[in-house]
């Protein structure tokens, strides 16, 4: 405990982390509150932005991303199914330690405890990796190349109007559809009777591989505009 | 505040120096051994940068005399020792400001530019605390009229951009004042209407010359070439007493190819002359990438000036011209300051031969596709995050390294891919990598350069990608 006497300045101190914690509670909002404030945070950022720019340089503040309410969890491709993926999986971590697109974390489900489970807001399933499979003992990630892993169907996007940058400030995006490496999303007027209104994201479910390069690179923040729901049974082709 | 010290007789440098010679002399009289000529320390690179050698030209309306290398202010440095533009809440070391306005005040340079849109800007209060501990007579302040956000362009918020100015930089006169950027935006004219016709800003300008609160009045141009002929039109109304422009050895003939929308720097030289309006030099190394060249290049340049190093050849080119009142050059760190004083102090001009040779290596460099970034930064703050310059400077990095290759099948396409891929993770945090443009497009009309910025960075991301899915 030397620094704390020695810091003439007082910035070091002993306190409950705690405490500092439920500050901020994370209490669970509503949909439509989320909404209100995901779409009240964008036009905050892009309303900050326009009056910064008097001077030159700096750079913006991100926020983080938050993980959507997923109707159905995502699991890896090679799990075949969410149950067959629950049935083998003995929660080892080998995969989560493994994913070097930070998708894969444990669990804090009740039923799925330290089982892993993919999200994307730090990064999404690239089309080359394979590694999860590749180190799985148990089976519940069967090992696939790159070729199958990228023909794999592991989920669906969705789209969330309320969030969509083109509509909230009135900029061109297609983020979404330029990043989509199955070529699922197409941009498409927002006004089927105006050529030159916004473009939207329209998402061809047959083609979507699930994988969240959509939803990761999303710049709507903290709630992305287009996000991932997972398949209870994958699928190919 | 210190005592500088005089360099009166000889310095301890110059005496180590002196001596040396001395000795190795008479080592290599009397021994005549085969290592005499070993004596590398004393080569012309590594002497002391010279004092009171100076080379300064005169303007012909206030007569002043200024020197050819002058101190650009928007490349200041922070206290984390990058150039103070960078992060968020980097702030300008103040200290080191200081310490490199002296040097270079005792070296002979005595013009100082900043602006009020410089550093976050931060630019105009530093200069002016370096500035004010010096007499007021021994230097000209530069600064400029950035009213360019719409806000600030009411008649009432640009004069308060101007008094702020005065305040900023401690003084009751400015020596140098420049309308900002005219020629930038979409539309060059229209904006610059906007800025300073419509408003009275420029009539207000020149009331204040008449004054004598601002003893010289210019432009400085970027962009649109009607409004740099239309303001030369004008010349006779407006008397500019100089103009600042782009010039280099890359843009003095190859403007148009680099981007289309630009115009050759020989052209807005020769027009200047024509006038007998002295020329004030910005981006003479373009913002540092004609320091930065690849490697065959400085192979060529090393092989003729062994003991000059690279930036010198662009900044003897801007000297050269005479009608060139002063070189800017954003000096962020001492050796930069160093160097420059030694090309000036005094300039060696180029010869017709050494002309012909940069002109050559001007053809050779444009063969290098690398992107016209001159880290500006007027760009940013992107409002999506993305640090834009970061990520144009890395790709131009890799070009000059050999690091952009597009072929799997080449022969070092794993090794250069390597190079790229960790050295982006490095330089330029993922969130704020290209990925994430959007292409808004809100960028580009800020580009003095004109750079289709969505465009080029979705081309880079294409090429990360690609990079990314082929191991």
């Amino acid at each position: 405990m030397d620094c704390l006497g020695n810091c003439t300045h007082g910035a070091i101190r002993i306190g409950n982390r705690l405490k500092s914690r439920t500050a901020s509670p994370a209490r669970p909002v509503s949909d439509s509150r989320r909404q209100f404030l995901a779409i009240g945070g964008a036009m905050a950022l892009a309303a900050t932005a326009e009056a910064q720019k008097k001077v030159d340089g700096g750079l913006a503040e991100i926020e983080d991303k938050k993980a959507p309410r997923r109707a159905t969890r995502i699991v890896p491709p090679g799990a075949v199914s969410v149950r067959n993926f629950a049935r083998h999986c003995t929660g080892c971590q080998l995969c989560v330690s493994e994913c070097p697109n930070d998708v894969l974390r444990p669990s804090a489900g009740l039923l799925t405890l330290m089982q892993p489970e993919m999200s994307y807001e730090r990064g999404y399933c690239r089309p080359e990796c394979t590694r999860c499979s590749a180190v799985c003992p148990t089976g519940a990630i069967l090992p696939l190349d790159r070729y199958e892993k990228s023909a794999v169907h592991i989920g669906h996007a969705v789209w969330v109007r309320a969030n969509c940058i083109p509509l909230t400030d009135g900029v061109e995006c297609g983020n979404c559809a330029r990043h989509c490496p199955a070529d699922a999303i197409q941009m498409v007027p927002s006004d089927p009777a105006n050529e030159s209104s916004p473009k939207i994201p329209v998402v061809n479910d047959e083609r979507c591989i699930g994988c969240g390069a959509c939803e990761n690179l999303c710049p709507s923040r903290p709630f992305s505009a287009i996000y991932v729901d997972g398949f209870e049974v994958h699928h190919e082709g | 505040m210190t005592t500088r010290n005089k360099q009166s007789g000889i310095s301890r440098r110059s005496f180590l120096k002196k001596f040396g010679l001395a000795g190795a002399s008479v080592m290599g009289l009397a021994a005549c051994s085969p290592r005499d000529g070993d004596d590398s320390t004393l080569d012309d690179a590594e002497a002391e940068t010279p004092t009171g050698m100076m080379t300064y030209r005169t303007t012909p309306t206030s007569g002043d005399k200024v020197s050819l290398l002058g101190f650009g202010m928007m490349r200041l440095p922070s206290v984390s020792g990058r150039s103070a533009r960078e992060g968020a809440d980097e702030q300008i070391d103040q200290e080191e400001v200081n310490r490199l306005v002296d040097y270079a005040l005792d070296h002979g340079v005595n013009y100082f530019d900043t602006s009020p849109a410089y550093c976050k800007g931060q630019s105009e209060h530093a200069t002016g605390i370096a500035l004010s501990r010096h007499p007021r007579d021994k230097y000209f302040i530069a600064t400029k009229l950035s009213n360019f956000s719409p806000e600030s362009q009411t008649r009432e918020a640009s004069i308060a951009m101007y008094r702020n100015s005065l305040r900023e930089l401690q003084t009751d006169h400015i020596d140098y004042m420049l309308l900002h950027g005219v020629g930038m935006g979409s539309d060059g004219m229209a904006e610059y209407g906007a800025r300073y016709v419509d408003n009275g800003i420029l009539d207000f300008l020149v009331n204040e010359r008449q004054a004598g609160r601002i003893r010289n009045l210019g432009f400085s141009y970027h962009g649109d070439i009607k409004v740099f002929d239309y303001l030369l039109s004008q010349h006779d109304k407006y008397h500019w007493d100089f103009v600042q422009i782009q010039l280099n050895y890359l843009d003095w003939q190859h403007a148009k190819e680099i981007n289309p929308r630009n115009t050759d720097a020989k052209y807005l030289y020769e027009e200047l002359d024509k006038r007998g309006i002295p020329a004030v030099i910005m981006e003479p190394l373009l913002g540092g990438r004609l320091a930065k060249v690849p490697d065959p290049i400085v192979a060529k340049l090393k092989q003729r000036e062994p003991q000059q190093s690279v930036a010198s050849w662009a900044f003897r080119f801007a000297g050269t011209w005479p009608r060139v009142l002063t070189v800017l050059s954003g000096m962020t760190k001492m050796d930069h300051l160093q160097d420059n004083l030694r090309t000036y102090s005094p300039l060696k001009p180029l010869s017709d031969d050494e002309l012909k040779f940069l002109a050559d290596t001007a053809d050779q460099m444009l063969r290098f596709e690398t992107i016209p970034c001159n880290d500006c930064k007027y760009c940013m703050p992107c409002p999506y995050g993305i640090d834009i310059p970061a990520n144009l400077l890395h790709y131009n990095k890799c070009i000059n390294e050999g690091n952009v290759i597009y072929n799997p099948e080449a022969t070092d396409y794993s090794k250069a891919r390597r190079v790229y891929l960790i050295g982006l993770d490095r330089s330029v945090p993922k969130l704020r990598q290209a990925s994430h443009c959007i292409g808004c497009g809100q960028c580009s009309p800020h580009c003095p350069q004109k750079i289709d910025i969505p465009a080029t960075l979705h081309r880079i991301d294409r090429f990360v990608e690609s990079l990314k899915q082929t191991p």
